[in-house]
């Protein structure tokens, strides 16, 4: 099996615990159910592109955003882990390369990202399949972003576990970073309507992106703004990941 | 042969020099140990020569390989236990041992048999199921040593291996070790247990602020350094020995049951008989003598000390 592989299998076996999975699924399960039909009696639809969606269609895609970012936290915390646990040594002194090390992260986080959309998409169905229209590029679309997305907050986990040193640092950071990701994007309620200077923000945060276009997919509204999110997204991703494979391959031992 | 041969082996951090031009040849199919203070430049030299850490200057060859040009050629065929515990914290020992194998590209027919070989030589079988979270320092210091003998190698480096270990366990590793190392595998040990080094090595190299200071085996060591023997008189209780005795050369006299006389120079029979003379002419009976061997602890407690004078470090 190709080094790689390898690495991938290990990462996943020590990520992949039923507490992950459970806490993946819970999560979005409270958002989606609670919170979605807790606000329908303030939010009845919200507009998207030529339609009107439900609130719980509109929280449930934007929790496959919410999933994807959240999972690849798994990123930052295999490599803190391994840097804590002093695996990130001991896997440098065995048959593998710093290269090789970074891109087994890269594909984790990509199977973890992909499972994860892939789970909300089955849990939130329910709740969005009247408004779904399937089309040649709602697949492609999910799975772009589900990638992306991945190696884009992956790559800002990563970053923030070769910055710090302590326990502490590491969990306050993570956690206000991916707080501010969550709540000022468009996951959870639209753009339109919230103050200028909260609709400008909105707008600074990945997450934002990575959800319309998963919207995109799923509601069949794909146009040049979209396109030009993509653009954003894949040149956001390609410059962190950049940074943290920099960071990571000068990471001192 | 040689499987590690270091030439003018240099390390720098800044102003710092950890590790100041070393030379080292290692035979193949030998027990080397590494001795040195703390901080002496030991965990340097291990990570050079594991490609862990680039060289600042000097070249190594590790099994013929290039260790500049060719780093991962060289970790494919070596093993290493770092100073500094590893572990996966939610696998079980079982599991880390496993994944170790599979890490290691090891088939999985011989990762079952090695993980059952390897729990049984390490003593593990109790502790199998268990998380290494959830187990002590020490029986995770044994998975971590266990874990490299998942997979094959030529050359291992055990860089304080028995840190944390209960005696029995120790002996066990030591043990272990020993049997490798019939089977044709090379082993390069630090430790700061003197005994293990003695027990264990075939060569021993002592490092002090970064240069080798002594290289021989333990016994040309013995020696070379050993020269202050150590001989103990036991005598009952006796006023005015220090009177008695003045003059004689070195000694030290100490008190608790009865009297002991201690002589501990490079002329200790000298000294021997001219106290044994001065008893026996004042007639005070010798209850016990004995010689006390050199140990590679004093060997190594002088070579450092000589080290340090030299360079003109307080000690």
């Amino acid at each position: 099996m190709h080094p790689i592989f390898r690495l991938v299998n290990r990462n996943l076996t020590i990520s992949l615990n039923m507490g992950f999975v459970i806490w993946q699924v819970i999560f979005p399960v409270i958002y989606i159910f609670v919170a979605g039909f807790a606000y329908t009696a303030l939010i009845h639809n919200v507009p998207f592109g030529q339609k009107n969606l439900d609130y719980p269609a509109f929280i449930a895609s934007g929790m496959i955003g919410f999933n994807i970012m959240n999972s690849t936290l798994i990123s930052g915390i295999i490599i803190w882990n391994d840097r804590r646990h002093g695996m990130f040594e001991q896997i440098l002194v065995g048959p593998f390369t710093r290269a090789q090390y970074i891109l087994s992260n890269v594909y984790t986080i990509g199977i973890i990202g992909l499972f994860s959309a892939g789970l909300i998409t089955a849990i939130g169905y329910p709740l969005f399949f009247k408004s779904v229209e399937f089309n040649l590029l709602t697949v492609p679309l999910v799975v772009f972003a589900s990638i992306t997305g991945a190696i884009l907050f992956g790559s800002i986990a990563s970053i923030i576990s070769t910055r710090l040193k302590s326990s502490e640092g590491f969990n306050v950071i993570i956690n206000t970073v991916f707080l501010f990701f969550a709540f000022v994007s468009t996951a959870f309620y639209p753009a339109q309507g919230a103050p200028p200077i909260l609709g400008t923000a909105f707008y600074l945060n990945p997450l934002t992106y990575l959800v319309d276009v998963v919207r995109a997919g799923i509601f069949g509204n794909f146009t040049g703004t979209v396109g030009y999110e993509m653009i954003v997204l894949v040149v956001a991703a390609a410059v962190l990941f950049g940074i943290a494979t920099k960071l990571l391959s000068k990471l001192e031992i | 042969m040689y499987c590690i041969e270091a030439k003018s082996l240099s390390k720098s951090y800044g102003n710092v020099t950890a590790v100041d031009s070393i030379d080292l040849s290692v035979e193949s199919g030998k027990i080397f140990g590494f001795l040195g203070p703390n901080g002496a430049g030991k965990t340097t030299t291990i990570k050079l020569l594991t490609t862990l850490i680039p060289t600042s200057s000097g070249t190594i060859n590790i099994l013929g390989i290039d260790a500049s040009r060719d780093p991962l050629g060289v970790r494919k065929k070596i093993g290493v236990v770092l100073q500094q515990p590893s572990y996966e914290p939610n696998l079980t020992v079982e599991k880390s041992l496993e994944k170790y194998g599979m890490m290691w590209d090891v088939d999985q027919k011989t990762r079952r048999k090695r993980v059952e070989e390897l729990l049984s030589a390490f003593d593990l079988k109790d502790i199998r199921k268990k998380k290494n979270d959830d187990i002590s320092i020490g029986q995770r210091r044994r998975v971590q040593v266990a874990r490299e003998f998942m997979h094959d190698m030529d050359l291992l480096f055990l860089d304080e291996p028995t840190v944390g270990l209960d005696p029995s366990a120790r002996r066990g590793l030591l043990d272990y070790i020993k049997g490798k190392v019939r089977d044709g595998l090379t082993i390069f040990f630090t430790t700061h247990i003197l005994e293990e080094a003695e027990y264990l090595c075939d060569e021993i190299a002592i490092i002090n602020h970064g240069k080798i200071i002594a290289i021989d085996t333990p016994e040309e060591l013995k020696n070379k350094f050993g020269r202050e023997k150590t001989i103990k008189i036991h005598i009952g209780n006796v006023e005015n020995l220090s009177s008695i005795l003045q003059g004689v050369g070195s000694y030290e006299i100490s008190r608790d049951e009865g009297t002991v006389i201690t002589i501990h120079s490079a002329d200790s029979e000298q000294v021997l008989v001219k106290i044994l003379q001065v008893l026996n002419s004042n007639n005070i009976p010798v209850d016990d003598l004995s010689v006390v061997p050199t140990s590679l602890e004093e060997i190594f407690l002088t070579v450092v000390k000589n080290s340090d004078t030299n360079s003109g470090v307080k000690t």
